[in-house]
């Protein structure tokens, strides 16, 4: 039971705007974020992480302002960022460190019931017989999958994943964005996917938010994802085949050849 | 190609130094000859400017071809001393190994050498927990630039002294002996093996670090299990390197008096007992050859990780001398 509230989110790099006033706000959904690369998605989940400071705005979660890094949110990145020379149990212990000392969490004293939700938030993603297993000899899914045990282990009330299956093939892909959704559901938690696979965001998102040069373009439940929207989102990638006469003259790539023969 | 015009300069065009071109490609080549002839020109200052150096070098400490070829039946005579001849079954010639054990045996040399180890293992150990500090503090990633600066200089200006220099200091400390050695090697394994931690955790990725912030955990947390952990296995395989760097520190020391092997060997060439002195180089060979192949044989194991052969350490001795010919030409 979580609400995230984004209001009026500001981000700037310097003189490039990453995002620019957005507002949403999310209740125990599973919500898709799509958008071009650089249409600021990892920026939006960085800042509701805490791991970016915003320029203006303010995100609440359950009515209260985030601070650096939260452990209310749970994180999944593309690049899973795991500890690759330990076990799967040990990467997924590390997500109950912020309720350890460090004494404590150095010689592995942590409590017994902490370690019993490292292993079950394994057996969520169904690696249970797998947890001894250096991570730098698992899969890629499988990788990314430790990765979503760590980020529950955590026990957060809202969980941020940033393009979880980008790296995956579209096998891995399901099976981590399936139990990804179970996961949510399990913990009853909210979470906010940034996806780059349409077909597969329609399949699992109970909401779609769509991000366009740092601004909110769409924001719709499971039946409103069209391909009118989706095609309007990605407008310049789809019709670079087309090649019709009012893009032509954005795609020099479509001309050069034109002009060389 | 023999024109007319390119005739009475043709040692200009040759150095690339001849008049404008009016072809683009002709002019490209007339730059890339004059391009060569000043690398060439550098170059040959280069090397009448090491010349010089060389010759200085070797005026300053007095390198005399005849002094070699004069000394040479003195040094030939050694050689019969080091390697004493003798014949086995009365006739087959071959150097009288049993000489060597004989003395090794009377004089305790293996108890001699057991202070050598003993030197360097607790050197090692003690000078550890410093170098993991220094280490970790003058790293970037965990203490920001001016205040890491601190840490860095400290270990350089150890590092700066050499073991054997350290001892002599220590002398007021411990007196002449196993002691003040061990003492010294804590100190060099702070600076020494600091400076190599600080190396590896400046290589270590970003990912696995922002993904232990992203749990909520505190500073102290984020360098441990974020950083350290990353490069746990490099830290274990640079111990045993500084502690087979130690062992041969060790018998260094021994040499100006800090015990051990190395005080033994320094006693027979004092004494000019020329056998006796090839016994404890043996030995020190043997020794220092053996923990160099086990720690190469440990380091390789945690380097690796997982694709290691699995091998016996049968095998370890067999492949040894590859494994120690490729970690001297820099695959180490």
């Amino acid at each position: 039971m979580s609400t995230l509230t984004i209001q009026n989110l500001t981000k700037e790099y310097g003189s490039v705007t990453a995002l620019e006033d957005v507002s949403f706000e999310l209740e125990d959904e599973f919500v898709v974020l799509l958008g071009e690369s650089g249409a600021g998605k990892s920026t939006l989940l960085r800042c509701i992480n805490g791991l970016t400071e915003p320029t203006s705005g303010e995100i609440l979660l359950n009515g209260e302002p985030i601070g650096e890094s939260q452990p209310e949110v749970g994180m999944i990145f593309q690049q899973h960022n795991l500890v690759e020379g330990v076990s799967a149990y040990m990467n997924s212990l590390t997500g109950s460190l912020n309720r350890t000392s460090m004494l404590r969490s150095l010689f592995q004293w942590q409590p017994r019931e902490d370690k019993q939700r490292a292993l079950e938030a394994l057996e969520t993603v169904g690696l249970l017989d797998e947890a001894h297993q250096r991570v730098s000899q698992m899969s890629g899914g499988q990788q990314q999958r430790v990765g979503i045990a760590r980020a529950l282990v955590q026990d957060p009330t809202c969980l941020l994943a940033d393009e979880p299956v980008a790296s995956l093939d579209p096998s891995s892909a399901e099976t981590v964005m399936s139990y990804l959704k179970k996961a949510a559901r399990a913990h009853d938690v909210t979470a906010l996917v940034s996806l780059h696979q349409v077909n597969i965001a329609a399949h699992f998102g109970d909401r779609f938010i769509g991000l366009r040069d740092g601004t909110v373009e769409f924001d719709v439940g499971p039946d409103g994802l069209t391909p009118g929207l989706v095609d309007d989102l990605y407008g310049n990638v789809e019709t670079v085949g087309l090649a019709t006469e009012e893009t032509s003259s954005t795609t020099p790539t479509e001309t050069e050849p034109e002009a060389s023969v | 190609m023999s024109s007319d015009s390119s005739q009475p300069d043709g040692l200009r065009a040759y150095f690339g130094f001849d008049e404008q071109r009016e072809s683009p490609v002709d002019n490209k080549l007339r730059d890339l000859k004059r391009r060569k002839t000043l690398r060439r020109l550098w170059t040959g200052l280069g090397i009448v400017g090491f010349a010089l150096l060389f010759s200085w070098s070797l005026d300053t400490v007095g390198f005399s071809l005849t002094e070699l070829y004069v000394q040479l039946p003195e040094f030939a005579e050694a050689l019969t001393e080091y390697f004493p001849p003798t014949t086995y079954f009365g006739f087959l010639p071959f150097i009288d190994v049993m000489q060597y054990w004989e003395f090794m045996v009377e004089a305790e040399l293996f108890a001699a050498s057991q202070v050598t180890v003993a030197i360097a293992i607790a050197g090692t150990a003690l000078g550890l927990p410093a170098a993991l500090f220094f280490g970790v503090m003058a790293s970037e990633r965990v203490v920001p630039y001016p205040f890491n600066f601190g840490f860095r200089m400290t270990m350089s200006i150890i590092r700066a002294i050499p073991a054997l220099v350290w001892v002599l200091i220590l002398i007021p400390l411990g007196g002449v002996g196993p002691f003040t050695a061990t003492l010294a090697i804590m100190i060099d394994t702070t600076g020494y093996l600091g400076r190599l931690f600080t190396d590896e955790l400046e290589e270590i990725a970003d990912g696995p670090i922002e993904g232990i912030r992203s749990t909520g955990a505190n500073k102290p947390q984020i360098v441990s299990f974020g950083m350290l952990s990353q490069v746990f296995r490099q830290f274990i395989a640079w111990i045993a390197f500084d502690l087979e760097h130690n062992v041969r520190v060790a018998i260094s020391l021994g040499i100006i008096g800090a015990g051990g092997l190395g005080l033994e060997l320094n006693i027979q060439r004092r004494t000019f007992h020329y056998t006796e002195m090839m016994a404890c180089i043996i030995l020190v060979v043997l020794l220092a050859g053996s923990v160099e192949l086990l720690s190469q044989r440990l380091r390789s194991y945690l380097r690796e990780d997982d694709d290691v052969e699995q091998t016996g350490i049968l095998e370890a001795f067999v492949t040894a001398p590859k494994k120690i010919v490729q970690s001297s030409m820099g695959k180490r």
